[in-house]
């Protein structure tokens, strides 16, 4: 192990000026010279000062953050920060590649930065283990470039907003690039705050995720899923559910329950390879070259991608919402339709169920008042009986409600119609 | 390691069987620039272990080497060949170099780095020219071997699959089984089996309870108001669409209150109802094919279970495939749902046991042993029967030299958006590579010293004779500007496009060895300016 570290430690000193231009042929004939399709504001050699001086944020060090942060440096970024809250686990193994057995258990983002600084000389990898959420507008106002590699709705919408309310505050625009993969399935996305759309005008795209009524589950349940509801992350919990869903669905003779559907069910897993992470953080990296040089111009500004039938990509643009409660300059509430009857909670059921929405926990009031909060506990239980009353009791027909959730940095305004 | 645990993510799309073809499948890399690493890593990442001993290399210099020792083996048991040695700019654009490695063979370094990734762990060329990849590619389609030529110049990446046919007991995808369709749900509504038609009459809609009303699985209603409409249309289907609404208006009719969500999933499915079950005519044709009415001893099991499942339309399945046997979720109690599950599935099973028979009277017929396919086989593939894929690939051959697509070509390359012009221009880069020795590399453009004209005129008047090559006798005004795009990539291999490109030919790799999902038929470009993508057939 020992000789092993000392040939791996990075080499810069025998790099000799030489060999770092030569190091950078393949990008630097892009960067040295005018393509046709260059914006007017290119400067031939000018480009590596510009890689020099930018400091972009990638945000995730998993299956797409690893090729993220390999692509940047490679690159010729020089200044890469990262941010991931996970540490390793054991299947991470099949796609993060700069994971090693020995490195389960320790912080993602640490790991990476150790491994990237030490295999590409002169790059440094600022790491930070822990939420995006710890870190204020002036932390993310640093940067010229953010790229996201997240595989959860709720922290890509809470990084939009973010980066799109700085934006607006602030003379400089962040662009944000966001990737995402789902099996053989990807999409890569350029955001140039308030002037294209954002990720929050894109939510109804998203598919409503699977979830089963809990009356399923305890009264007719059909599918082996069905017995397996219940969050948890521990192998012990997983294999209690495992044998006690196996026990139930003997009891109603349903096949199929294993281990590995248990723990994908339990745990909303999305399966995951290479091979898509490598496409997609590889497309994303690319926008932040050609943001970051202006080589070439810009993906305007969505791509999707397809992989289980031969190659498909479809590349569009994405429409700017004009009610999006985080770009829109109007800020204009959404008007809705409800029935006349329908009751205070079955309406914050309806609203948990519209993908334009997202909603986890979400708290309601009115101008006037507080319609039913989720926390703190004493408000909770004094707007609880409110549940039970008819949304028409409570709000006029045209008046506006506020909903605002833990998950969200902003709030959603909504103008409610009886039919 | 716990290897169901470490490939857990990926077992959720290829499975067991996936895997197992992926672990002992060979794949040798020719050339190990950053695309040919970064397709490497993507492979040995879900245990792909790579080619022991090698045996072909070929060179840019148009050199065929038989080897046949070590001398270009990486470590342990994958292979990468190469002749150059690491230079500076290698270890720029490829992770899979370091400084470290400059001056040793690049063969070696890739494969001590790339080894790391994977504790546990096919021909794929790389920055290979025209002539010497048509000599391989020559020597594997005899060899029936598949081949992916990879090619990435600047913002553009080229993709080309050649799999050769196999006629022997193994086959690639050029025929593939598990497509993973994303619904394979085949009902069978407008043509009940005896069994699901019994089952149906066992509710009696007006005499249960609210609770069991609400509960009658929507299959069990759409097959009673079928019969219903038919008693009283002539035994006919609901055809057009005020048809169609009308026979939605009869299942509305029969809800006892107004939110019944089963008889919501009827509705949803009333459409799908009214078509009458056939086999896909993409499908059919498979079934129509030569190697499926021809079988011999030299057959493969794809159509020898092909011709059974053919011979079992024409007889016990009336005209349709066997039945798939899948249900999906539905509002109901869970015996109902269960019972209805079982009539589905031992139906399935029924239509195996026949093809089964169908397979084994085929195999005494060529005088193969019954276990030359296993029940396992023809259990997915009556499973997919509707869903099953040949793709015949023409060789590169046919494609540069005996058939090229000239009509088709001079059509796509009017279109200024369309993507064939990177192919043709990388075609002109290897012509131009023939004659200079160099790839086309300079500022074209720069206004300061007006641009080195001369490489434009030069690179020009190759891509002009190629173009004519192709009866293309005016060059389209648009291609100009991709001309001086390629002179200036200068044949540079930026590490974005690099690692992009390795993405999508590690998953056609997986697609071929898995003989899982559907491969590319037969070319991809990719354009890194726009970030799109098209796929010709060449």
């Amino acid at each position: 192990m020992a000789t092993r570290m000392q040939t791996d430690t990075p080499t810069g000193s025998q790099d000799g000026i030489s060999s770092n231009i030569d190091r950078w042929t393949h990008i630097n004939k892009l960067l040295n010279r005018r393509g046709p399709f260059c914006d007017e504001s290119f400067a031939p050699g000018q480009g590596k000062d510009s890689l020099d001086t930018c400091k972009i944020l990638v945000i995730g060090a998993g299956g797409l953050g690893c090729e993220i942060l390999k692509n940047l440096a490679l690159s010729g970024f020089k200044n890469i920060h990262v941010i991931d809250m996970d540490t390793i686990d054991v299947s991470n193994l099949n796609r993060q590649f700069l994971f090693r057995p020995s490195d389960v258990g320790r912080p993602k983002a640490i790991v990476a930065a150790e491994f990237v600084m030490k295999r590409v000389s002169g790059v440094t990898v600022t790491p930070y283990h822990g939420k995006i959420q710890d870190k204020d507008a002036d932390y993310y106002s640093q940067f010229q470039i953010v790229i996201c590699g997240l595989d959860s709705v709720e922290a890509r919408r809470w990084m939009n907003a973010t980066i799109v309310e700085i934006s607006r505050d602030n003379e400089e625009i962040i662009p944000l690039i966001d990737g995402g993969t789902e099996g053989f399935k990807g999409q890569a996305r350029v955001i140039i705050p308030t002037l294209t759309s954002c990720y929050e005008c894109s939510l109804d795209m998203l598919n409503k995720p699977t979830t089963f009524p809990i009356c399923t589950i305890a009264n007719t349940p059909r599918l082996p899923e069905h017995y397996q509801k219940l969050d948890t992350d521990e192998p012990q919990h997983i294999q209690w559910v495992y044998e006690a869903a196996t026990t139930r669905a003997k009891q109603f003779n349903i096949t199929g329950v294993t281990y590995t559907l248990t723990q994908g069910v339990v745990k909303n897993i999305i399966p995951a390879i290479a091979s898509t992470n490598a496409i997609i953080a590889a497309a994303c990296c690319n926008e932040a070259f050609k943001l970051a040089t202006t080589t070439a111009p810009y993906l305007n500004n969505y791509m999707m991608y397809t992989g289980n039938e031969g190659i498909y990509t479809y590349t569009f643009e994405h429409q700017k919402k004009l009610e999006c409660p985080v770009c829109s300059d109007e800020n204009i509430p959404v008007a809705v339709e409800v029935k006349k009857d329908i009751l205070l909670e079955e309406f914050i059921d309806w609203l948990k169920e519209k993908p334009e929405a997202q909603l986890k926990r979400p708290s309601l009031s009115t101008a006037s008042k507080k319609l039913y909060l989720q926390a703190p506990p004493p408000l909770e239980k004094s707007t609880r009986p409110n549940l039970e009353k008819k949304l028409r009791e409570l709000v006029g027909e045209g008046e506006e409600i506020v909903i605002t959730d833990t998950t969200l940095p902003f709030s959603l305004r909504l103008l409610v119609n009886y039919v | 390691m716990d290897k169901t645990q470490k490939y857990d993510r990926q077992l959720r799309l290829w499975q067991a069987s996936g895997q197992t073809a992926l672990e002992s499948s060979k794949v040798c890399l020719v050339n190990g620039t950053a695309t040919g690493c970064e397709t490497l890593k993507n492979l040995i990442l879900p245990g792909m272990v790579l080619a022991e001993k090698q045996s072909i290399f070929v060179d840019n210099n148009n050199k065929i080497n038989i080897i046949k020792s070590n001398l270009y083996l990486g470590i342990g048991s994958f292979t990468i060949l190469d002749g150059k040695t690491v230079e500076a700019s290698d270890i720029g654009n490829n992770f899979f170099l370091d400084a470290e490695s400059i001056d040793a063979p690049r063969a070696e370094r890739v494969a001590i780095l790339l080894q790391e990734l994977n504790d546990d762990v096919k021909v794929i060329t790389t920055d290979l020219h025209e002539k010497p990849l048509l000599k391989l590619s020559e020597i594997l389609w005899n060899a029936k071997i598949p081949l992916i030529v990879v090619r990435t110049v600047g913002f553009v990446g080229y993709i080309r699959v050649v799999l050769p046919e196999h006629t022997g007991n193994v086959y690639f995808n050029t025929n593939v089984v598990e497509t993973h369709p994303e619904n394979i749900s085949d009902l069978r509504l407008d043509t009940p089996f005896p069994a699901l038609l019994e089952y149906a009459k066992t509710f009696d809609f007006e005499k249960i309870d609210s609770l069991e009303h609400n509960h009658i699985p929507f299959v069990v209603i759409l097959l009673k108001y079928l019969e219903q409409w038919r008693n009283e249309h002539g035994n006919k289907l609901p055809s057009t669409s005020a048809e169609k609404n009308a026979f939605k208006q009869a299942i509305i009719s029969g809800k006892r209150v107004p939110d019944e969500e089963n008889f919501d999933e009827a509705l949803a499915g009333a459409w799908k109802a009214c078509s009458v079950t056939k086999i896909p005519s993409e499908v059919e044709r498979i079934y129509n094919d030569a190697a499926c009415s021809n079988i011999s001893f030299e057959s493969s099991s794809f159509w020898i279970i092909a011709r059974a499942i053919h011979d079992f339309v024409e007889n016990e399945g009336h005209g349709l495939l066997p039945l798939a046997g899948s249900l999906p979720d539905m509002k109901a109690d869970t015996q109902s749902y269960v019972a209805l599950q079982t009539i589905y599935r031992q139906k399935a099973k029924e239509d195996i046991a026949s093809v089964r028979a169908h397979v084994h009277k085929i195999l005494s017929s060529i005088g193969r042993p019954i276990d030359f396919i296993s029940n396992q086989e023809i259990e997915s593939f009556c499973k997919h029967a509707a869903f099953i894929k040949v793709i015949r690939y023409r060789s590169l051959q046919e494609e540069y030299i005996t058939s090229p697509k000239k009509s088709e070509i001079a059509r796509w390359i009017r279109d200024p958006n369309d993507n064939i012009v990177h192919y043709l221009l990388i075609r002109a880069i290897d012509q131009f590579y023939e004659r200079y020795q160099r790839y086309p590399d300079a500022a074209t453009l720069d206004e300061e010293d007006g641009g080195n004209e001369s490489e434009f005129i030069n690179f020009k008047s190759i891509v002009t004779r190629l173009f004519n090559d192709y009866g293309i006798k005016e060059i389209p005004s648009h291609v100009d500007d991709f001309i001086h795009e390629t002179c200036r990539a200068g044949g540079s291999e930026i590490p974005n496009i690099a690692s992009l490109l390795g993405g999508l030919v590690s998953q056609e790799v997986i697609k071929i060895v898995t003989r899982q999902y559907i491969p590319i038929d037969n070319t991809t470009i990719f354009e890194g300016i726009k970030s799109t993508s098209t796929t010709y057939s060449l």
